[in-house]
């Protein structure tokens, strides 16, 4: 088959498929719509969990509020809300560069690239950061809890501790894993499609990811460092009060 | 560039919808996919539209932003069944049923390629010069070149194993 019998088979497509054309006012509509793109997917997700660190915030600021007389508490709760602030900004950081590069206006590879580098190196960070937020949903609820139930944060034992950390670390993993498991699948469509745009491009983008791993290591240590010190507070306040 | 009012912005994209209708037709399985398609390029065109530079050509920046959209959302279809289901399509068989036959069987080809070779064959159906295609999907002239010997000869080669299916 020659290449103009095949453009001659493409220039039918118009006449004969009755592809409805749409109007301006259903045009307008459609720009009213919900997007479903893996831009939309990664930054709904980044934004969930903006929403579920305020409420936490909120939670263990009227934490704080309920346990006034009791500074242990009050601190801790401070120092909880500071940590979350410190990972809220680093996850807006994060979204304003994710909508950089989720540009679709860029070339095909320019898009594919960007959006593999970011997803297999930094949203890594943004994975850690979220997962994060589990621990301190799980310090708010329990404080909450321990006010509700006993009006103070009662005596806990070792078998406490043990069950408390087991659920914390489940909680962490299982966050992590999810979120890694849902984005895995759009990494592997990624790189298919680079693959099959050129088959030097995946030794480009291997090249870059071990760049950006490079700088994003600061990143890594930081958010490790916050991720410490928050089991750090947690224990304290669990031999604080319960030991 | 300075985003125009929702209103402006639709009678653009309805100026230029054959674009999008191209890109939908080549991704998609059935009219309900299309549609889903096309409001999503819509979208995204409307969302890129302020990183939109004046200095290229706004269907060459149409189709950019309608293939990476395409390229990005086909993926949640891949399970579905290919361009077998062309029934679903509105061709107007009575008018012309061998025209149709033939672009049934060009379809039923392109469907079974990969996102990135559908984009290449279908810039180049649609008449774009190899460096505007380079220039589109961020490659090499020479790599398109390459690329589009395979696509034709794989292209013609499920044509006919089609046709002798059919015969």
């Amino acid at each position: 088959m020659n290449d103009e019998k095949l453009k001659a088979m493409w220039s039918k497509t118009e006449n004969l498929i009755g592809s409805s054309g749409y109007d301006s006012s259903n045009i307008e509509r459609f720009l009213s719509g919900r997007s479903h793109s893996t831009g939309q997917y990664v930054r709904k997700m980044i934004y969930m969990d903006l929403v579920m660190k305020s409420l936490v915030i909120i939670a263990l600021v009227v934490d704080s509020i309920l346990y006034a007389g009791t500074s242990k508490v009050v601190s801790a709760c401070a120092g909880g809300v500071v940590l979350l602030a410190g990972l809220m900004y680093f996850q807006l950081k994060m979204l304003k560069r994710f909508s950089e590069i989720a540009d679709l206006g860029q070339t095909t590879r320019d898009k594919l690239v960007s959006m593999l580098t970011y997803l297999k190196t930094r949203f890594t960070s943004t994975l850690i950061s979220m997962s994060i937020t589990y621990l301190f949903v799980f310090v708010s609820g329990s404080l909450a809890y321990f006010f509700a139930v006993y009006g103070k944060v009662r005596t806990l034992d070792w078998i406490d501790i043990v069950v408390f950390l087991t659920f914390i670390l489940i909680g962490l993993g299982f966050n992590f894993f999810t979120f890694r498991a849902q984005i895995r699948y759009h990494v592997k469509h990624l790189e298919a499609c680079l693959s099959d745009l050129n088959d030097n491009n995946m030794l480009v983008v291997s090249e870059l990811i071990e760049q950006q791993r490079k700088q994003d290591r600061i990143n890594k240590l930081l958010l490790m460092l916050i991720l410490a010190f928050g089991f750090t507070l947690f224990a304290i306040l669990l031999k604080k009060f319960g030991m | 560039m300075q985003r125009p009012s929702k209103k402006e912005f639709s009678q653009l994209i309805e100026k230029h919808q054959a674009i999008i209708h191209k890109v939908t037709l080549v991704y998609t399985n059935g009219p309900a996919d299309r549609e889903d398609l096309f409001q999503e390029i819509c979208l995204q065109l409307w969302k890129a539209y302020p990183n939109f530079r004046a200095e290229a050509k706004l269907t060459t920046w149409m189709y950019r932003v309608a293939l990476n959209t395409a390229i990005s959302t086909v993926r949640k279809n891949r399970n579905r069944p290919g361009f077998e289901s062309l029934g679903a399509y509105d061709l107007a068989t009575d008018e012309n049923p061998e025209e149709a036959e033939q672009v049934k069987l060009l379809y039923s080809a392109i469907s079974k390629l990969n996102s990135i070779d559908k984009a290449i064959i279908l810039l180049w159906l649609e008449g774009k010069s190899y460096d505007e295609i380079a220039s589109i999907m961020g490659t090499s002239k020479d790599n398109v070149s390459v690329k589009l010997v395979r696509i034709k000869r794989k292209l013609e080669e499920l044509v006919n194993d089609s046709e002798k299916e059919l015969s």
